[in-house]
């Protein structure tokens, strides 16, 4: 419980910051004013229309990406696994870049993304779907490397297609194509979908958490302790698909976030699913707020791209968990 | 002896380009290019050097360029060898060419060491100013002995930008938020092209000041810097979308008095003659925005 209050605080206070620090200086005076009334003043559309909704977007996207990983190391007992590791970020970034190069606008583009990992969601799930089914179940007493065999190969797949679209793209679409391969906030207003599925993916995943913790010590064990191994993974795998698509959806591939985040917290927290799902929500979107914030201020008004930032973040903080811990990473 | 005055001008003149004479040009790489003889089997790698040699009146010996080289007309029927990011090399050699024109910044640098490599000449030429490109001309002029043409083209080019400068360049300022791209949002600093055209109407470049030649920048900067007017280039129909996402935000002072202007990108981010018009249309925006000042 207390972990999750320290969590909220940072998230609060991230928001805060977040607010508070952008391209235009404001001063404390101005930015409470901005916040009171923000109709009718420059800075009061600053703060509200411009930062607010990138705050929440990026909240919302980190936290996805973060409990989208969790429940992937999860389901697929591997430490390397991440939110796009079965190629969803492929599919989205297909549907995507697809609508660019037709010249369609920002609404279609995200369509097109969302579209695209749908596509790619329900390729993993057909061609995988013996280690989503009952029968398979029975006898196997190690997780079975075909869904991760299946969604790899497809991630490579998809891969190929970008790299031809890419390569055809006519040259003045090429730059918005690769800022957007790049994983950016910029201009993401529509959070609210995003947000709505982080507290939905919450509200499913969190009463599955103890028997999460039990498929974690084996399928067979699992299934001789009355848990339903299929209907498990199935759950999980859609949960973090969704979270993992509505994701790209809102900011593009942003890399890092889903693969640490959920790593970080079981070095600090140990391997506990109740505990580890909200808090990835929680870290995963304060860690996002706050590379999104120094993303586009630390060089302002020039902006960065944030996977960059994450990156910079993570790293040494994740180094300095995996040496100072006792207990071995990837538990997963 | 006016007769022999005549004759020896006549001489010099001819001496000057006539074929099969070397011809020496210094490059924007700093490498001296020298030819035995003016080019005749011109490849350009960059759309706006094939403009540039047109202009410059040696279209004729232009036997190959790249995608997206289409003006002027005759361009479009020249030979393509690639784009700028990817170029066919056998194509290239197959063509025969005793001269590349080569854009620094576009062309993948592995693939231009190997022309280099088959003892092709290479000139790199790299107009960033305005003032460039008139210089431009003159070489390629000198490059394919067409430097009569070349210098009065250059001689136009000249003269036509200090008319407008005398006539725009002292009027109000005007503070210009100049957009290159939406989505991200891209504008350019003082060393591009754009800001020398903006300054010449007597604009003021908003962002001129950042590091960058095109940076990537927030709304929010475009917000706080508050511009009188938004240009930006457009080459799509559609593209015009990309101006009006600005009137969601009615307090930039550009959104209130609708001082959102669109100039064919062709005609402002092109090194080429054709800047000029790209010039006119936005000295003549400028002037719509510093009207509207006195209602």
């Amino acid at each position: 419980m207390l972990i999750w209050l320290v969590l909220a605080g940072a998230a609060l206070a991230a928001f805060g910051i977040a607010l508070a620090i952008g391209s235009s200086r404001l001063a404390p005076a101005e930015l409470l004013q901005a916040l009171v009334s923000p109709q009718d003043s420059t800075a009061g559309d600053i703060v509200t229309r411009l930062r607010l909704p990138r705050a929440l977007a990026a909240f919302a996207t980190g936290g996805l990406l973060a409990l989208a990983g969790a429940l992937m190391q999860v389901l697929l007992r591997n430490p390397l696994a991440d939110p796009y590791v079965l190629g969803l970020s492929g599919g989205a970034s297909v549907g995507a870049l697809g609508a660019m190069m037709l010249g369609l606008g920002a609404l279609w583009v995200n369509l097109g993304a969302g579209a695209g990992a749908l596509a790619a969601i329900a390729l993993v799930f057909a061609l995988a779907r013996r280690d989503f089914s009952r029968r398979q179940i029975f006898g196997a007493h190690e997780a079975s490397p075909r869904l991760l065999l299946t969604g790899v190969i497809l991630a490579a797949g998809w891969g190929a297609v970008i790299t031809i679209m890419l390569t055809v793209a006519s040259e003045s679409k090429l730059r918005g194509m690769l800022f957007w391969l790049m994983g950016d906030l910029n201009g993401a207003e529509s959070w609210t979908p995003a947000m709505l599925v982080l507290a939905a993916a919450l509200v499913v995943t969190v009463p599955l958490a103890r028997d999460l913790n039990v498929l974690l010590r084996g399928e067979a064990l699992a299934h001789s302790l009355g848990v339903r191994v299929a209907a498990l993974r199935r759950a999980a795998y859609l949960v973090a698909a969704a979270a993992t698509a509505l994701a790209v959806t809102t900011a593009g591939p942003v890399g890092f976030v889903g693969l640490v985040v959920p790593h970080a917290l079981r070095l600090a927290l140990g391997n506990d699913q109740r505990v580890l799902l909200p808090a990835a929500a929680l870290a995963g979107g304060t860690l996002l707020l706050l590379a999104d914030t120094v993303a586009r201020s630390v060089l302002a008004p020039q902006q960065l791209p944030v996977g960059v930032i994450t990156a910079v973040l993570g790293v040494p903080a994740f180094m300095f968990l995996l040496t100072r811990s006792p207990r071995t990473a990837g538990a997963a | 002896m006016p007769l022999a005055r005549c004759l020896l001008a006549a001489a010099l003149a001819l001496a000057r380009v006539p074929a099969g004479a070397e011809v020496r040009v210094t490059d924007d790489a700093g490498r001296a290019v020298t030819l035995k003889a003016p080019a005749q089997r011109i490849i350009s790698l960059a759309p706006h050097l094939t403009e540039l040699l047109f202009a410059a009146g040696a279209g004729k010996q232009a036997i190959g360029t790249v995608e997206f080289s289409d003006y002027p007309e005759g361009a479009r029927a020249v030979a393509r060898v690639g784009d700028s990011a990817l170029l066919d090399l056998e194509r290239i050699v197959e063509l025969r060419p005793d001269l590349i024109l080569v854009w620094q910044h576009g062309n993948a640098q592995r693939q231009l060491d190997k022309l280099l490599s088959l003892g092709i000449p290479v000139f790199y030429d790299q107009p960033n100013r305005l003032s460039d490109i008139p210089r431009s001309i003159e070489r390629l002029g000198r490059l394919a002995g067409t430097e009569v043409v070349a210098t009065s083209v250059a001689r136009a080019f000249r003269a036509r930008e200090a008319d407008l400068r005398k006539r725009y360049a002292g009027r109000a300022p005007v503070r210009v938020f100049y957009q290159i791209w939406e989505q991200p949002l891209m504008t350019i600093n003082d060393e591009h092209l754009i800001s020398d055209v903006i300054r010449l109407c007597g604009g003021h470049n908003v962002m001129a000041d950042l590091k960058q030649l095109a940076p990537v920048i927030s709304t929010e900067a475009v917000l706080a810097a508050d511009p009188e007017v938004i240009a930006g280039a457009t080459a799509e129909p559609n593209m015009r979308d990309d101006l009006d996402n600005w009137k969601t935000w009615p307090r930039i002072l550009a959104v209130k008095r609708d001082n959102l202007f669109v100039i064919h990108t062709d005609l402002i981010s092109r090194h080429t003659p054709r800047v000029l018009d790209g010039a006119q249309q936005m000295c003549e925006n400028l002037d719509k925005a510093r009207a509207k000042r006195r209602r």
